[in-house]
């Protein structure tokens, strides 16, 4: 079996490199001062906009051999339906991963569009299937479910988009969604089911992955912590009859040598605003599991960018930079693609990478790491080609 | 007010005369034309679907001076919103009118995704909001509502989706969605709002357009009850909101009234329908003249002078949006496109020179 490895498109707009946070790409950075005016610092007014610059980091990540890539939703983000199906035409190989919260979506509807764009994709969609990280973040999406009522709704959400998918008729009773007679025509009921990966830590996720999930998503933690996790998500779901597989998201800096990568991290490190790092060791916010073991991992007083490697080639700081998770892989190509070989062993059956500026780095990443990971194959350690 | 010619993409299939009712042009799923014969190479294989030949209908609308393109919503079909995506870096001018029913989802999750189609796509997306079928047939799509309700639920979808994007903070709490705190900010902000398009006949439905519609498009109808109805619109409107008045109206146009009537007939036989030709007024117009796809009520049948005439009608009745279909979509967007519309608009403006 071999792995697949995602890229990702950033829908929040991106800066050049880690080192700061300009020039930056995109019209998504408030007070962006970019001098160029150009489509690519965001506005406009060349007739460019800032899907063409995705659209540049999609053909990249095709070219370079990645699977396609995730495209993540936020409030402050560009959407990621809309990203696919303007995409659809101009991509060949490259399959769009779309996370979206199952109760935006009416069941059937996502089910249309889901088929519709397998048709219009020639089969290149897939599921990220996220259930909100609760708090004032959720009502300002106009949801005001609890958390383990939001993973019921996914539960019966994905019942029932696998319940039409076929043509049906299929008729459903849930807490949440009520079909009766329902199934997609033909010949949206001829397209291939989506895979899909499923991103959760508390029990309820558990549960509701051991269900529907193909791949179990988790960003990156302490190797052991991840170790427990992956042997806990399949047990748990070997018991329901499933066979669940495993996926790690996380950012990497690969570099020539180990000097050049952690020179990307103490240059950005050193240009981090003072507010942003006590932020970085205070923060507060939703009812997400997956975000207080994030914030579990750190330490408390941060001297220097060294404070923060938590174990070989792992940087716990990469929130410093842009927002998300904390830790990410720093080393050599080789060093990167032995680092993703471990998790390999110790469960991880897929990767979503990225890294900063994402079109530079889709080739980077594909031309020199990608070829060094073994999967599970004996091929003999590979060295190095640039 | 300039007058916008849109053209109507059907989502479920499309191909000349009654093929359309069972053809998707571009497929090889489903029944379909016979193949190539033995003694022909065929090189297509499953390479093409419907999409492709959506892309080139949309181009003819664009290519033709249409003002936008209509996306269908049919359950038969494929979903509009992903077409209206697919089509929308493959075309420069036309608006993306994508119709779609309330029960679509959270309202603010749809207007995200019209913000980030408005950036992607230049501002060219645009919603019509439909009513949609009855009890049973919505259950059939995830959609429970009881039908008095639908005309409510699309109210409070208009008001949250602007809500979220004109406002911050933005909060309401009313039967069918509810925001706290609310609204789009940074790039998500200053984004044109789609156009609304609403339709229905009967006075609530008047009355929500004449508060939330930017174009109310009535169902095609003969030239008098077209003028009453858009009296109708402008009575039930208040505090000077303007809302356009719009007609949906397929158009049968060929370059004699006898080819017009001979393809109408064909169509008809074809289709099982009958083979009589009903008498026609001289604004040519024909009731009930349906094709399977087209959703329209009825066609306007006739040479292009014809056609021509009857169009300028209905705008001096004050129709300033025509949403015009025929089949082939792809052929007819370039016939109506060089033999209807410049003329056409040629004759409008005019008539608008001449009442300044």
């Amino acid at each position: 079996m071999t792995i697949d490895i995602f890229w990702r498109i950033p829908t929040h707009g991106e800066p050049s490199s880690h080192r700061a946070r300009t020039p930056f790409r995109g019209d998504w950075f408030p007070g962006n001062d970019n001098l160029r005016k150009a489509g690519l610092g965001g506005g406009g007014a060349d007739g460019f906009n800032y899907l063409d610059y995705i659209a540049e980091i999609a053909h990249a990540a095709e070219i370079s051999g990645f699977q396609g890539g995730l495209i993540p939703s936020f409030p402050m983000t560009d959407e990621p339906w809309v990203i696919s199906s303007l995409l659809a035409r101009e991509t060949s190989t490259f399959r769009f991963m779309i996370p979206f919260q199952p109760g935006f979506l009416n069941p059937v509807v996502a089910a249309r569009m889901t088929a519709s764009l397998q048709r219009a994709t020639g089969g290149r969609a897939l599921y990220n299937v996220i259930t909100g990280g609760g708090g004032p973040s959720q009502l300002w999406w106009g949801d005001s479910a609890g958390h383990d009522d939001r993973y019921t709704r996914t539960t019966e959400f994905l019942d029932v988009v696998r319940g039409v998918w076929r043509g049906g008729p299929f008729s459903y009773q849930g807490k949440f969604y009520q079909v009766e007679n329902a199934g997609l025509a033909h010949p949206l009921s001829e397209e291939e089911f989506p895979e899909i990966y499923f991103s959760g830590s508390s029990d309820a996720a558990l549960a509701s992955a051991s269900k529907h999930a193909d791949y179990y998503l988790t960003w990156l933690e302490p190797f052991d912590q991840l170790r427990e996790k992956f042997r806990r998500v399949k047990e748990k779901t070997d018991l329901l009859g499933r066979k669940i597989k495993c996926a790690v998201r996380v950012d990497v800096i690969a570099r020539a040598t180990e000097e050049e990568a952690w020179e990307e991290v103490r240059k950005g490190f050193d240009n981090v605003a003072p507010e942003t790092l006590r932020a970085f060791l205070g923060q507060d916010g939703g009812d997400s599991v997956g975000a207080a073991r994030q914030r579990g991992n750190r330490p408390t007083t941060i001297n220097s960018y060294k404070d923060l490697i938590t174990e070989p080639n792992v940087w716990a700081g990469f929130n410093l930079f842009r927002g998300g998770q904390t830790q990410g892989i720093v080393g050599s190509y080789e060093q990167v693609a032995e680092r993703l070989d471990d998790l390999v062993q110790l469960g991880a059956d897929a990767f979503i990478l990225a890294s900063t500026p994402h079109l530079e780095e889709a080739y980077r990443v594909g031309e020199e790491v990608l070829p060094l990971v073994r999967g599970h194959s004996n091929s003999k350690l590979l060295r190095a080609v640039g | 007010m300039s007058t916008e010619f849109i053209w109507q993409l059907p989502t479920a299939g499309d191909g000349r005369y009654a093929e359309a009712t069972r053809l998707r042009r571009g497929e090889r799923s489903g029944q379909q034309r016979p193949p190539f014969t033995d003694g022909v190479t065929d090189p297509r294989g499953n390479r093409f679907n419907y999409f492709d030949y959506a892309h080139q209908v949309a181009r003819a609308a664009d290519i033709s001076g249409f003002d936008g393109l209509r996306i269908r919503h049919d359950f038969e079909g494929d979903d509009s919103w992903i077409i209206a995506g697919y089509l929308a870096r493959g075309t420069r001018h036309v608006r993306l009118l994508t119709e779609f029913e309330a029960s679509w989802g959270s309202s603010v999750y749809a207007a995200k995704n019209a913000v980030s189609f408005q950036r992607a796509a230049n501002g060219r997306f645009a919603w019509q909001l439909v009513q949609g079928g009855d009890e049973a047939s919505r259950r059939q799509h995830g959609d429970n509502l009881p039908q008095g309700e639908v005309l409510a639920r699309i109210d409070e979808f208009i008001t949250v989706a602007r809500g979220v994007q004109t406002s911050v903070p933005f909060s309401f709490k009313g039967r069918y969605f509810e925001v706290l705190d609310g609204g789009f900010r940074g790039p998500l902000a200053g984004n044109p709002l789609p156009p609304v398009y609403l339709s229905g006949e009967g006075a609530e439905a008047l009355a929500l357009s004449a508060r939330q519609a930017d174009v109310h498009v009535f169902d095609a109808a003969p030239l008098e009850l077209i003028r009453a109805g858009v009296a109708a619109l402008h009575q039930a409107g208040s505090n000077g909101r303007q809302v356009a008045a719009g007609l949906r109206i397929d158009v049968l146009a060929r370059e004699t009234q006898e080819e017009a009537e001979r393809d109408a007939l064909r169509y008809r036989e074809q289709t099982g329908a009958g083979t009589a030709l009903p008498a026609l007024d001289a604004d040519r117009y024909w009731d009930g003249y349906a094709t399977a796809r087209s959703g329209a009520r009825g066609a306007l049948v006739g040479s292009y002078e014809q056609v021509i005439d009857a169009l300028a009608a209905y705008a001096e009745a004050g129709v300033s949006s025509f949403l015009l279909g025929a089949e082939p979509a792809l052929e007819e967007a370039y016939r109506v496109g060089e033999y209807v519309l410049p003329a056409l608009r040629a004759r409008l403006a005019k008539a608008e020179q001449q009442a300044a």
